[in-house]
């Protein structure tokens, strides 16, 4: 009677914390949560035969209220059964701990408390809190590294040849080491040690395992784990497996994304994913499991081609088929706005962001890049709204330090720039475009070194990022340490090969470097991406100019010819290099006794320095005198 | 003759401890001691093993050998008890409540003992006689005489070998016998139950073995200062040899060896027992006069020949005092560091009586044996194991599994199977060690250190796991754990090598190379055959790269201790890194005969064998090593370096596909190294993959900037990276072209008729775009300088 009665309050107490903590943590009260997680999980354990005796009425249960005995158990039994994921009911407590632990971001205590689960759940819920707890130090330290180690005095004097083995590089070998320390935390990263627990239990279970998430958080999480350990195609593989497993993890697909670094693997994968790739039926619900209805997968498809600018015609498709399913929906305008800007369509690029703040006006994802838009169209005013605006909302994302440090870019305070940007990588140590707009703000304070390691960092987080490639590239050349910058080129020229610039950079570079053949087949190329290839003086200057290194006088003479010509196509506009194709036509017509021509050539050059206007009077002079 | 003495005294040292008993207050500790609480009382082997263990409790709780006083320390506590029990368990309470005894009594048996015998008026002396617990109940010193004459008195050949001997021995004791006789008829030694019970009363004592009683039992309890009192009256009384030795055995307890030199030296007991000879030996070497000590147990085993015919026959089950004395002998040696002599007595001790685990012990611990010799010793035993009848097998493989595990390794694990099936001692300490053992050895750290764990949290300065998880703790690099430790021991065992150990290695972690030296010496110091003070001593000298002393340091560690293949192939490597192969090979043949498994030391072979250019040879080790360390974790320093000198290998034999195979496991499993990215890059540049050896060079670069190696490398990639033609294999122009077709259709889309977006009209704004991009461009391009 006497154990019976504790036992009933002990049920009581039990079912009574279990809901409370659910709903605690339902409504983000997660201290109390916690609370009553930790309680839950200090009571004893219930024999099993406990429920059997507190279903019939006991001596005190006849003292209470039927009616209150009946909500208890049909409580208990909801929230045992509805709301467990198929847990046991002890597995089910722990969750609830283990949760309330994980939102308060005691990761290592919320590991140490799953140490012994076998449910797949459970277990990828342990590993990953291993993860995030290796991470957050990691992170600790990255700090430091920010602040101490990427000081731009060090990097000054760095020995321009970059071969010596002077002090300053080992600052930033000191800066390096850190980083690895931290991975390498006594002598074995935590990571592998991670990945090590995560495939022995998959060895040991994925055979008993029917393709729940479960499997496909755990898949997922192997690949997080293995990218970081730089083994992209087997990361990729996995996120594969976790995605036609459970498709509707777009944190997933993102990393997936991650995987990528050249264009050609995009398409690869897009053809992968069209004709390989299937899906579960059983967690992708009805027509979702039909790899060309899935939502997942069209919207996967768009932001590759986001990244990778591939097919337009497909990219509208997609664009206008999701537009059908979500008008409402602030991410895709996004999108469509950073297609457009990496199409270099800033106008439209804007209004599209106008667009989506008007909509979501809290919203501060890629606010960035409209921050770019804006300093690139030298629109201040507006940038500096932006800049406040931010603020106001949350000062503390790097989406806002970005802005800011745009800002005061845009005014020319690169330091305080650089600090903003400096902050918004504390906040997001993965930040890509921080990192190389931060390069670009070393370029101006015309600190190369410095720059070049915050290209590197952002190369080495993203290697699609063109922009930091050709960053590299051109701070190398700055350094005339051409054969690098020469590399750095080709990276960004594979990443945008329809881009004019690219192939101008990287022909510029091969003339450097002696290589002529090459130099013109680039500025080749160049002139045939150029969307005015008759207006294009500077490149058809260039190619006449290394045809005539290399002694092919006809086909220099011709793109001298099509320079000067571009004049007519710019009304009138002279430049530089016009003027110095003119003057070398008439020196090259006077040559050939043409003083016709040489004559009317030289009489052109009205532009250019003293001395080649003083040498075109006199060519022009003497082919008078010639003709008279 | 003497052969014959040196049993009975056996049985004298052996009834020491077991004096106690004669206190009734005592008996219950002692039942807690006694290994079969549970067992069935009263049989003759039962006898022998409590006496056995009591004679090894004694030696412990005295032995001058710090480590195991340690273990003394154990005993004593798990003693100490009894004082503060014996209060109500004395005879007087339990005579007024006997329920309470019964209660307080731990063993099961004993409670049903209390109830068969019912009766609380008896004194519990009676209750339990009655119960044949025989012997242990009566009083030793009564029993040791009542022993002796049964000697005599039942078993015919034995009686004939003792008749001429106890004459002479016991002529001296035949006085107090008389009183023992008298009351006690009860015992005989070869029958399995004691049939005939005694009434027992002490009230019948005479007045000296009152004073006996008295004198053992305030021994007992470490109260010295009465067991001297009485000791020395008694003594004065009687002028016995015997009480002058229980006198000596006071003072040696209370720590005054001195004393107890002169008390035996004095009277010339020496000459008269050799139970006082061994007594005065065990005080010499106490007080370190080594010299004297070998004067007293005689520079040979003088029973040699002896021995070897008697030693068959006595089997009382108690440990030969001849053995003791070997072993002591044993010990002179070591401490005059004459390790060949020390060996040979020790063996002689184990040869002599196998249950000597003392000296076992000491050839196993201090590693004075190879590992073939370790196990040529287990084959000779064999015979004499055969005396521990029951405990046979049980001894053995708990003999077994202290052996060398270079060696066998499928006989230790039997030995472990068996003693775990059949003798439920899977949570056993030294099971559990065996286990830490084999995975050291394998170099499996985490699991040993796991394991070391368990043990340590029962038995926290359990000094023999100690140096194991200290050498744990140190390839984990958990510096932490090593403070923690350091101090706790520097609290509590400030007098212990392993102490100094402990702190020495916490310096290595932290790489304070100095402080690590001067405590490794003074570990060295405190115990001179304490082997791993001596290697991290050596190993001091290799960090600073002072190989000439490192080189003499380890030689003498391997002079020291022949059992471990580490001064060896230690020696080998500082040996490799001055360069001398030759004698570099050496050592590592030296140690690969020791132990040939070893993982690091084909590694190290392996790597010999690369720098003397004999590349087959140096594959095939390397192969070997990686497949000594399969089944180990993949992330392991151990199991990384020796990937990585085969992947070395594989590049210089021009495998180069194996090679990058091997560098891409390499990095997938350890931190990321500037070197294993040179090396890559140097492969990918010998097979022609530009983009990637251009890679992995910079990434080499960027984890260490001043690799002059890369620098080069690179320079030479990027050189060739110019000349390379830009035709149609280029990668770059293989990616264009790949993008010429989409590039067709986005110019193409520019131009095609508004598509209906209504929203986002996504088509007509690409159509814009014609006018601003020229503007837009430039900008940008300003953005990107």
């Amino acid at each position: 009677m006497n154990s019976d009665n504790q036992l009933y309050l002990l049920t009581d107490v039990k079912s009574n914390l279990r809901k409370s903590s659910l709903e605690l943590s339902q409504w983000k009260l997660h201290r109390s949560a916690k609370w009553s997680a930790e309680a839950l999980c200090g009571m004893p354990e219930m024999p099993p035969a406990t429920k059997a005796s507190t279903s019939i009425p006991t001596g005190m249960a006849d003292d209470e209220s039927p009616l209150r005995k009946r909500i208890d158990l049909s409580l208990q039994n909801s929230l045992v059964h509805h709301n467990n994921f198929g847990l046991s009911e002890s597995e089910y407590d722990l969750y609830l701990l283990a949760s309330s632990l994980f939102d308060c971001k005691e990761f290592d205590r919320c590991a140490y408390f799953l140490k012994d689960v076998t449910n797949p759940c459970l277990k990828f819920y342990k590993l990953y809190c291993d993860y995030l707890s290796w991470d957050k130090k990691v992170r600790g330290n990255m700090e430091s590294v920010l602040t101490t180690g990427k000081n731009p005095k060090q990097s000054t004097h760095r020995d321009p040849n970059g071969d010596g083995d002077n002090e300053s590089e080992k600052d930033f070998q000191a800066s390096n080491s850190p980083r690895m320390a931290s991975t390498g935390d006594s002598n074995q990263s935590p990571v592998s040690t991670i990945l090590r627990e995560l495939n022995s239990y998959l060895d040991t279970t994925v055979v008993h395992l029917n393709n729940g998430i479960g499997l496909a958080l755990l898949y997922y999480l192997k690949g997080i784990l293995l990218k970081l350990n730089d083994n992209r195609a087997h990361a990729m593989s996995f996120f594969l497996k976790s995605l036609s497993c459970y498709s509707f993890n777009w944190a997933c697909w993102l990393e997936l994304l991650d995987c990528l670094s050249r264009p050609d693997e995009s398409l690869l994968l897009i053809k992968y994913l069209d004709q390989k790739f299937c899906l579960e039926p059983t967690e992708n619900l009805g027509s979702q499991a039909d790899t060309h209805q899935n939502i997942m997968i069209r919207f996967f498809k768009l932001v590759l081609f986001q990244e990778f600018s591939g097919n337009t015609y497909d990219f509208a498709h997609e664009l206008e088929y999701l537009h059908g399913f979500f008008p409402n929906f602030a991410y895709l305008k996004a999108q469509n706005a950073l297609i457009t800007y990496n199409y270099m369509d800033y106008l439209n690029s804007e209004s599209l962001f106008n667009e989506v703040v008007k909509s979501d006006p809290y919203r501060l994802d890629d606010l960035d890049t409209y921050s770019n838009i804006l300093y690139v169209m030298q629109k201040h005013s507006k940038l500096a709204y932006l800049a406040q605006f931010t603020s106001q909302v949350d000062k503390f994302r790097p989406e806002t330090c970005c802005i800011v440090a745009n800002y005061y870019s845009a005014r020319q305070e690169h330091e305080k720039s650089i600090m903003y940007f400096r902050r918004a990588l504390t906040l997001n140590k993965n930040c890509t475009s921080a990192w190389t707009l931060m390069g670009h703000e070393f370029v101006e304070l015309k600190n190369s070194h410095a720059a070049i390691e915050c290209y590197r960092r952002a190369v080495d987080i993203n290697a699609r990022d063109f922009k930091a490639w050709y960053g590299l590239g051109q701070a190398y050349e700055v350094l005339d340490m051409h054969l690098y910058s020469l590399y750095y080129f080709q990276k960004a020229c594979t990443l945008k090969p329809l881009d004019r610039r690219m192939w101008q950079a990287l022909a510029a570079c091969y003339a450097k470097v002696g290589n002529r053949q090459e130099a013109i087949k680039c500025y080749e190329r160049a002139l045939q991406l150029s969307l005015h290839a008759d207006q294009d003086s500077v490149i058809l200057y260039r190619l006449a100019d290394l045809y005539e290194q290399i002694h092919e006088l006809d086909s220099c003479k011709e793109f001298m010819v099509r320079c000067v010509e571009v004049e007519k196509f710019t009304e009138g506009l002279v430049t530089d290099e016009t003027a110095k194709a003119r003057l070398w036509l008439a020196k090259y017509e006077a040559k050939r006794k043409n003083f016709e021509e040489a004559y009317n050539y030289a009489v052109g050059v009205s532009h250019g320095t003293s001395q080649e206007i003083e040498e075109a009077r006199a060519i022009a002079r003497e082919c008078r005198r010639r003709i008279q | 003759m003497c052969q014959l003495n040196l049993s009975r005294i056996v049985w004298v040292l052996s009834n020491q401890p077991m004096s106690t008993h004669g206190t009734p207050t005592q008996h219950n500790s002692t039942l807690v001691i006694s290994p079969f609480i549970t067992g069935n009382a009263g049989s003759k082997s039962n006898a022998n093993s409590s006496q056995a263990n009591q004679v090894t409790d004694g030696q412990t709780t005295t032995g001058p050998d710090p480590r195991t006083e340690e273990a003394g320390n154990n005993w004593r506590e798990s003693i100490s008890h009894s004082p503060y029990q014996s209060i109500a368990n004395s005879p007087l309470v339990q005579k007024t409540n006997p329920s309470v005894t019964a209660a307080s009594l731990a063993t099961p048996y004993h409670n049903a003992a209390q109830n068969d015998t019912g009766n609380g008026g008896n004194g519990i002396l009676t209750s339990i006689s009655k119960n044949s617990l025989f012997g242990s109940t009566i009083p030793s010193t009564l029993r040791k005489v009542s022993l002796q004459r049964e000697y005599k008195d039942p078993t015919g050949g034995d009686a004939n070998n003792d008749a001429p001997a106890d004459g002479g021995s016991a002529a001296g004791e035949s006085g107090n016998n008389q009183d023992g006789m008298a009351t006690t008829t009860l015992t005989t030694t070869t029958t399995t139950t004691a049939t005939t019970v005694a009434e027992f009363d002490i009230s019948e004592l005479s007045s000296i073995e009152k004073l006996r009683l008295w004198r053992h039992d305030a021994l007992m309890q470490h109260l010295y200062k009465t067991a001297e009192f009485i000791g020395n009256k008694i003594y004065t009384m009687t002028g016995d040899p015997n009480d002058a030795f229980w006198l000596a055995q006071v003072f040696y307890s209370s720590g005054a060896c001195i004393r107890a030199v002169e008390l035996l030296t004095k009277d010339m007991l020496d000459s008269v027992s050799i139970m006082c000879r061994y007594l005065l030996a065990l005080c010499l070497v106490d007080l370190q006069r080594y010299e004297e000590a070998l004067d007293v147990v005689g520079e040979s085993n003088p029973f040699y020949e002896a021995a070897d015919q008697d030693a068959k026959k006595q089997n009382d089950g108690g440990i030969k005092l001849e053995s003791s004395l070997c072993y002591l002998r044993g010990k002179i040696y070591a401490a005059q560091n004459n390790f060949n002599k020390s060996k040979e007595s020790y063996k002689e001790a184990v040869l002599v009586d196998v249950k000597n685990y003392e000296a076992f012990e000491e050839l196993i611990a201090k590693n004075l044996l190879t590992p073939k010799e370790e196990w040529d010793l287990l084959e000779a035993l064999e015979s004499e194991f055969s005396l521990l009848d029951d405990n046979q097998e049980m001894v053995k493989c708990l003999y077994t599994i202290r052996l060398s595990k270079y060696l066998n390794e499928d006989k230790t694990l039997d030995a472990r199977r068996q003693l775990i099936e059949e003798h439920n001692l899977e949570s056993n300490v030294d099971i559990l060690r065996s286990q830490a053992e084999i995975y050291c050895t394998q170099c499996k750290f985490t699991q040993c250190l796991e394991i070391c764990e368990i043990i340590l949290e029962r038995d926290e300065f359990n000094g023999e796991v100690l140096p194991l998880y200290i050498s744990c703790l140190y390839e984990l690099g958990a510096k932490n754990k090593l403070f923690l430790l350091s101090h706790k021991l520097a609290e509590n065992f400030a007098k212990n090598s392993i102490t100094w150990f402990s702190v020495a290695t916490y310096y290595m972690v932290v790489e304070k190379i100095e402080e690590a030296r001067k405590y490794f010496s003074k570990s060295s110091i405190l115990d001179p055959n304490f082997a791993p003070a001596w290697l991290g001593f050596a190993h001091t000298y290799a960090i600073e790269g002072e190989q000439d002393q490192a080189i003499s340091a380890y030689s003498t560690a391997a002079r020291f201790f022949p059992g471990i293949h580490l001064p060896n192939l230690f020696l080998g490597m500082q040996y490799m890194a001055l360069n001398t192969f030759s004698l570099a090979e050496e050592y590592f043949t030296l140690a690969y005969d020791t132990c040939p498994q070893d993982p690091l030391l084909l590694n190290e072979m392996g790597v010999m064998y690369f720098k003397r250019n004999d590349l087959h040879k140096a594959k095939r080790y390397l192969k070997r090593a990686l497949e000594a360390v399969k089944e180990l974790n993949p992330t392991s320093r151990t199991s990384v370096s020796i990937q990585m000198n085969l992947a070395h290998a594989y590049r210089r034999l021009g495998e180069n596909e194996r090679a990058i195979k091997c560098f891409k496991t390499v990095l997938e499993v350890s931190s990321k190294d500037s070197d294993t990215y040179c090396s890559l890059g140097f492969l990918y540049l010998k097979t022609k993959e530009l983009q990637r050896a251009i890679d992995h060079l910079h990434t080499a670069l960027s984890l260490k900037p001043s690799n002059l190696a890369a620098q080069e490398l690179l320079l030479h990639a990027l050189e060739l990276n110019v000349s390379m033609n830009l035709d149609a294999d280029h990668p770059l122009i293989v990616n264009s072209q790949l993008y010429e077709s989409n590039f067709d259709q986005f110019i193409s889309s520019r131009k095609r008729a508004p598509r209906t977006l209504d929203s986002v009209g996504y088509a007509k704004r690409m159509r814009k775009t014609h006018g601003p991009l020229q503007m837009a461009n430039d900008d940008d391009a300003m953005d990107l300088e």
